[in-house]
């Protein structure tokens, strides 16, 4: 029978903003709690805001042993000093072996900050995590130079061992309305004065939703050859639930907006699903997808680059592939 | 305005190699550039300047080399510059070179009113150095920001963050971390490279300069440690379909379903 110990034990920060956030929070339970097994540890949630009960029965249900709420109207707003001040508090207090969070914006804002008080180490944007056997410590797999070598990083020597976690990279476990768990409010402590006033927030419209989130990207190469095919991977992102990357050339041809490019000077995305049309797989361009779980591409010659790193390749001409796809899924979505 | 902008050597091409012993890139051979945050944060720096007057401090932590990053900033109109450099900075990770940069801006005098950094680096990409530095010099942070205005004793900024449009109001002196879209980044004005490198002065600062310990810089201040590097798994290539249109939009429908992006069409068993 495990004891119930907040000390020494995996805690992830519990980010609730946005769906997406959630989402994160979800998988990172899940992953802290298979780790939690294997170093026979507990696996707790942390979560800060002015009325976060809800959350915290989220987190029981999706398999946290603890939760440790901290409520206040102080913190309401996701504000890096104050996090700061009440987590490093509680870090320090109930000295946890691992802390981890989602790689959001606020993540890893506020990530760096609490590591730096805590004067220990953090590894960033992680895309994998284990446990490695004779010394118990975490290995922290993180991409650098654009997804094109990864680093393999522990902390071994302080306490606790930080990570923010790539969005998307685990599986979250089912909701459990039956999972039973505790729920605990330890004393919050002073707050900090707020330096950085919100003035204004709002939320983003559908368009400048991050591409480095979506689930699907359909991007699409000069070769597509006018702005209107280019146009047509709109609806088929769309059509996926997805949205739109491109290539350099096509986004100088203005088919799409420079937010849109991929690649080495432009964005990296690592969705479910890439389907790239009309491009030939220019390394600067390839760095930016490879992280993909599944790449589809369409292109009409089959000595095409990009076919080495495709997991299916369709060699046909946009021009009638493309319209002929949008058929098939206007009828079935 | 007093700016310190705090700016990265990192290498110009994807052809990184390693070594594989000491477990660290090997930038010789491989040409480097300023980070490209870290240009559009000096941009930032002069443009502010130009309105409110003041002066622009660039900052580097890095070897010798790194000289020439410094050159090519006071180039574009930089009024100072601080080459940190010392063969124990080596192998710092985010903890100690945010150790270092934070005590050079506190040796810089008068202390500035507001230091940029890029958001990442195209090299490393943790992001962390910024809000490191703050939080060492117990300065207030913005991440990733996109709009600078002046409000007198204040900076109101804008930035996106999750999803939302945020636009916050800071007190100086503080830290931001600038990101894509701010400020365009202009050619270099013909011969400016070659005057920086023959009027202006780089001045050099290492570890006794900072009076700072062996144990708190470069790899022995580190917490981290990168214990291997590897390559992703090279992603062999699938299925490779050749046919008639209908065949392959076939193929493509398929797989949407076996990745359970498509439901399953019903008549088929
Ligand atoms: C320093 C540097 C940085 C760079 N950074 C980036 C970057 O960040 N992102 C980026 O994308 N590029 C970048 N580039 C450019 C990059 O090297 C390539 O030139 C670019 O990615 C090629 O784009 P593309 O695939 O659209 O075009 P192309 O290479 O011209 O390929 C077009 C492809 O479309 C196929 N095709 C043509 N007609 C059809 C049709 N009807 N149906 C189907 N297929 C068709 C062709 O067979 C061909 O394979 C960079 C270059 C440099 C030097
Ligand atoms: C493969 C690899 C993986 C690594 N993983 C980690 C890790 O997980 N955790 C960790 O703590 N360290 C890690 N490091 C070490 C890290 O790269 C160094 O600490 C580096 O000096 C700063 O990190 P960065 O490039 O990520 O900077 P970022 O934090 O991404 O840089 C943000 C901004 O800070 C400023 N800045 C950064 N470095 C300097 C500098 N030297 N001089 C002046 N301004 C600067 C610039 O304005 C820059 O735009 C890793 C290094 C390698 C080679």
């Amino acid at each position: 029978m495990k004891k119930n110990r907040l000390s020494d034990s995996i805690w992830v920060f519990g980010d609730y903003r946005n769906y997406f956030q959630n989402r994160v929070t979800l998988q990172l339970i899940a992953k802290g709690k298979e780790l939690a097994k294997e170093l026979d540890k507990q696996l707790i949630a942390v979560v800060l805001g002015d009325q976060v009960h809800q959350y915290a029965m989220e987190y029981v249900a999706h398999g946290a042993d603890v939760v440790v709420a901290g409520e206040d109207p102080g913190l309401m707003e996701y504000q890096v000093d104050t996090y700061t001040a009440v987590l490093a508090r509680w870090v320090e207090a109930f000295k946890p072996q691992i802390l981890l969070a989602g790689a959001t914006s606020f993540g890893r804002e506020f990530f760096p900050r609490l590591a730096k008080r805590l004067h220990t180490g953090l590894s960033a944007d992680c895309v994998a995590l284990d446990v490695e056997k004779d010394t118990g410590l975490l290995v922290q797999t993180t991409p650098s130079f654009g997804g094109e070598l990864l680093a393999e990083v522990v902390t071994p020597d302080h306490k606790p061992q930080m990570a923010t976690v790539h969005p998307g990279i685990f599986r979250e476990l089912p909701h459990d309305p039956d999972a039973f768990g505790c729920i605990i409010y330890p004393e919050i402590g002073p707050l900090p004065e707020i330096r950085v006033k919100r003035m204004r927030t709002r939320p983003q419209q559908t368009h400048d939703i991050r591409l480095e989130d979506a689930a699907v990207v359909v991007a699409g190469g000069i070769g597509l050859g006018s702005k209107e095919l280019f146009g047509m991977l709109s609806e088929l992102a769309d059509l996926l639930g997805g949205d739109v990357g491109a290539t350099r050339p096509a986004v100088y041809a203005g088919w799409a907006e420079e937010e849109r490019l991929l690649g080495q000077t432009g964005k990296n995305v690592r969705p479910k699903l890439l389907i790239s049309v009309g491009t030939s797989g220019a390394l600067q361009y390839t760095t930016g997808i490879q992280g993909a779980e599944t790449i589809i591409a369409i292109n009409r010659d089959p000595n095409a680059p990009f076919f080495k790193i495709a997991d299916l390749g369709l060699v046909g001409d946009a021009v009638t592939v493309l319209p002929l796809l949008l058929d098939a899924l206007r009828k079935r979505v | 305005m007093e700016i310190v902008v705090c700016i990265k050597q990192v290498p110009d091409v994807p052809t990184v190699r390693m070594d594989r012993e000491r477990m660290t890139i090997i930038r010789e051979g491989v040409e480097s550039v300023i980070n490209p945050l870290d240009y559009i944060a000096l941009e930032a720096a002069l443009e502010l300047r130009q309105k409110a007057g003041g002066h622009v401090c660039i900052i580097t932590m890095g070897p010798v080399q790194s000289e020439v990053a410094l050159r090519e900033a006071l180039a574009v109109g930089a009024d100072q510059a601080i080459l940190l450099t010392d063969p124990d900075f080596a192998g710092a990770d985010t903890l100690a070179t945010s150790h270092v940069l934070a005590r050079a801006i506190q040796k810089i005098e008068p202390f500035p009113d507001l230091i940029l950094c890029g958001m990442q680096t195209t090299d490393s990409d943790t992001g962390h150095v910024g809000p490191q530095i703050a939080e060492e010099l117990g300065l207030p942070q913005v991440c990733g920001v996109n709009e600078i205005h002046r409000e007198g004793k204040f900076l109101v900024v804008k930035r996106l963050s999750d999803g939302f449009v945020d636009t916050v109001k800071v007190t100086l002196p503080t830290l931001l971390t600038v990101t894509k879209g701010l400020c365009p980044v202009r050619d270099l004005p013909l011969g400016a490279l070659e005057a920086a490198f023959s009027t202006k002065d780089v001045l050099e600062w290492n570890m006794t300069d900072l009076d700072l310990k062996k144990e708190e810089v470069g790899f022995a201040g580190s917490a981290t440690q990168v214990r291997r590097l590897r390559t992703p798994p090279p992603r062999g290539s699938g299925d490779i379909i050749e046919g008639p249109p209908d065949v392959l939009v076939g193929h493509l429908l398929r797989r949407l379903e076996a990745l359970s992006i498509l439901d399953e069409e019903d008549e088929k068993k």
